[in-house]
């Protein structure tokens, strides 16, 4: 069995102590595939941002035990995180958080020069990486040249140059209009499905649901109960597994928001969907073919 | 991280500008004090330096010519003359004094030679002569041109009226200038019949200077003997160790409030970084590096400085003997190379406080905002 990109095992944090003391995240498990899209949401005071700052190494647990990729970040000393994070987590902030005195390519090419990549390295890496987010034209531009969407690609180009384990995203679509937002959910999904990252994104966007191959409600902290959610391959429409029209084709099983949907599928299902898909991975979870989305299995959405 | 604290630096020229600024005149301040200091003391030891004479031989005890009075039997100067290797032996006689132009004093060293002396006597005349009659003087060209006084004009000095009749150039400085007048002039005034102050000794072709001081402490009893160079040395610690409190208050100005403008700016910088901190050290980047950025930032902010306060004290050093012959500003090597080393020292020490308010700076802050 392969070793899921995340490991989050029965995780509490509490600030304070006695009659002051609060629960932030409660005895949360949770495991993230290689892959795989997750999309925390939940109210404001849930504990999300509680527990996005522990996967991300930027605050520890009071217990349990998180797991990167296999190595456990709670066991690692103080001085070692910061290598950790360097190399093995991507950030992506709901305020871009670009340095403003540098150029784009700087921004994203600093990284990488702190874990160690010669400087022309670094710029060539992220240069290419800029390129593949649709950002070649924009090297040298400083970040206030640039529109929100185009800023969140640099910051997802930022995250992903050191070829992380695991992206953490907070709030990435907020500051973003409607078609940027779009732009930046299609990304992340990329980025999931094309270069294996795990992507755990914390937001209230309910637009993200769209991508995420699960969405998991927190409440008080905790984790709460929450449906299996499908993609229509067709419309794209966010749908919950048990409400779904099923379709089977190619060994495959596809959830559709309506029977005209499912038809159109039927008719022509190579529009849609590419055949052949590789296997699942044992143990990572369903993971959907290219091009496609399947019905997943996790509980997302709170009844 | 060099491009990083530059373009830092570098996003706020005006901030840059007004910091470098700053820290530049702060660091003026102490060049152009240094610069003065080194050029008066080069005029104050311009008579030995520039007289001729390869060894000095004073009163025993003596060694300098500021704040001493030496008193020799002239016939020390036979003495000196027998001692081989010896090619000329000149008495001087020699007081500090107050030369009087019109309205205007200037402290002038006073020197008398016998006529026609090998060595002593005035030697960069720019106007009139050097060969001096009863009654006349030679002083300073800068002296005579800030009190307005022209050849054929009358001078006070020793308590007595003289005609100026020659000007020398390159001895005066805000705290002194040379001037000769004739040995019975001298003796007149100061009643010191045959009592010589020094002897000027010039050594015969090849013999060296130090040699020719060892041989004349061996012959020669009741003085101290000394070659130009010692002689010149322990003139310039005199000066120095008499301006020690002064240069030290000065410079101590200078440096701290250059230390203040370096340290103000490399703090407003950071704070106004912080979030930009914060986001890096979410990222992985150790408080190391980032404290790098900010001591290569002061040291930037310091360097500039420096550079601005030297190209405004060579200015100064071209300029101000041009506007007034009195102040002559001297920058040596050694005290610009001390200079850089303490502001270098400063920077890193003006990057203390942003490194302290770097290390409390918490990256999960940059999460924290705006989510819950």
């Amino acid at each position: 069995m392969s070793q899921p990109g995340l490991q989050v095992q029965h995780v509490t944090k509490r600030f304070g102590a006695g009659d002051t003391e609060i629960v932030a995240v409660r005895d949360v498990s949770l495991d993230v595939a290689h892959g795989e899209v997750v999309l925390i949401m939940g109210p404001s005071g849930s504990g999300k941002s509680t527990l996005l700052l522990m996967l991300g190494a930027l605050l520890r647990p009071s217990t349990g035990e998180i797991h990167v990729n296999g190595v456990e970040v709670t066991g690692l000393s103080e001085r070692r995180l910061p290598d950790l994070r360097l190399r093995h987590i991507g950030f992506i902030f709901q305020d871009f958080n670009l340095l403003s005195a540098v150029d784009v390519l700087d921004n994203v090419s600093i990284p990488a020069q702190l874990a160690g990549a010669r400087r022309r390295d670094a710029r060539t890496r992220a240069a290419a990486l800029l390129q593949a987010l649709g950002l070649g034209h924009r090297l040298g531009f400083a970040p206030e040249q640039l529109s929100g969407g185009e800023k969140q690609r640099v910051a997802i180009a930022r995250a992903l140059v050191n070829e992380p384990d695991i992206v953490l995203a907070d709030e990435p679509t907020a500051n973003l209009d409607a078609r940027h937002g779009h732009e930046t959910m299609r990304l992340l999904r990329r980025i999931a499905r094309e270069r294996g990252r795990s992507v755990i994104i914390v937001s209230h966007d309910q637009r993200i649901r769209d991508i995420a191959d699960r969405v998991l409600w927190m409440e008080d902290g905790a984790l709460r109960d929450a449906v299996a959610m499908a993609a229509d391959p067709v419309c794209g429409m966010s749908i919950e597994q048990e409400k779904a029209v099923i379709a089977t084709w190619d060994g495959r099983t596809f959830g559709f928001c309506s029977r005209g949907c499912r038809d159109e599928f039927l008719e022509q299902p190579l529009q849609f969907v590419l055949p052949d898909p590789a296997p699942p991975e044992a143990g990572a979870g369903p993971l959907p073919p290219p091009g496609g989305r399947e019905i997943v299995s996790q509980p997302a959405v709170p009844r | 991280m060099f491009r990083l604290a530059v373009a830092n630096l570098t996003q706020n020229r005006t901030r840059l500008f007004l910091a470098t600024s700053g820290a530049g005149v702060a660091l003026a301040l102490v060049l152009v004090f240094q610069a003065v200091f080194t050029g008066a003391s080069a005029r104050l030891t311009a008579y030995i330096d520039r007289t001729g004479a390869d060894v000095w031989v004073s009163q025993e005890g003596v060694r300098t010519l500021h704040m001493s009075t030496s008193v020799l039997p002239s016939s020390v100067v036979e003495a000196v003359r027998s001692v081989p290797g010896v090619a000329d032996a000149v008495p001087v006689r020699y007081a500090t004094d107050s030369v009087a132009v019109g309205q205007a004093e200037f402290i002038t060293y006073v020197f008398a030679v016998p006529e026609r002396a090998s060595v002593g006597g005035p030697w960069r005349i720019v106007a009139g002569t050097g060969a001096l009659q009863p009654g006349e003087i030679v002083i300073d060209r800068s002296i005579a041109g800030t009190a307005g006084a022209r050849l054929g004009d009358r001078v006070r000095i020793l308590g007595r009226d003289f005609q100026v009749v020659g000007l020398i150039d390159g001895t005066s400085s805000l705290v002194s200038s040379v001037s000769f007048v004739r040995v019975e002039d001298f003796v007149r005034a100061r009643g010191s019949g045959d009592a010589i102050s020094y002897v000027l000794v010039r050594a015969q072709a090849g013999t060296p200077a130090q040699a020719l001081a060892e041989a004349i402490r061996l012959h020669v009893t009741g003085v101290t003997v000394q070659t130009r160079s010692e002689f010149a040395a322990e003139e310039r610690q005199l000066v120095a160790d008499m301006s020690t409190d002064i240069i030290t208050i000065m410079n101590t100005a200078g440096y701290l409030t250059g230390l203040a403008v370096v340290m103000l700016n490399v703090y407003i910088a950071t704070v106004a970084r912080r979030r930009e901190y914060g986001v890096l050290k979410a990222l992985g980047m150790r408080n190391g590096r980032l404290y790098q950025i900010i001591v290569i930032q002061a040291l930037i902010t310091t360097g500039l400085g420096l550079a601005g306060a030297l190209l405004l004290t060579l200015s100064l050093a071209l300029l101000l003997p041009w506007m007034d012959g009195l102040l002559v500003l001297s920058l040596d090597r050694g005290a610009t190379v001390r200079v850089a080393l303490t502001a270098a020292v400063l920077a890193v020490v003006a990057s203390l406080a942003p490194a302290r308010l770097i290390a409390r700076v918490d990256p999960a802050s940059v999460v924290r905002r705006g989510t819950s």
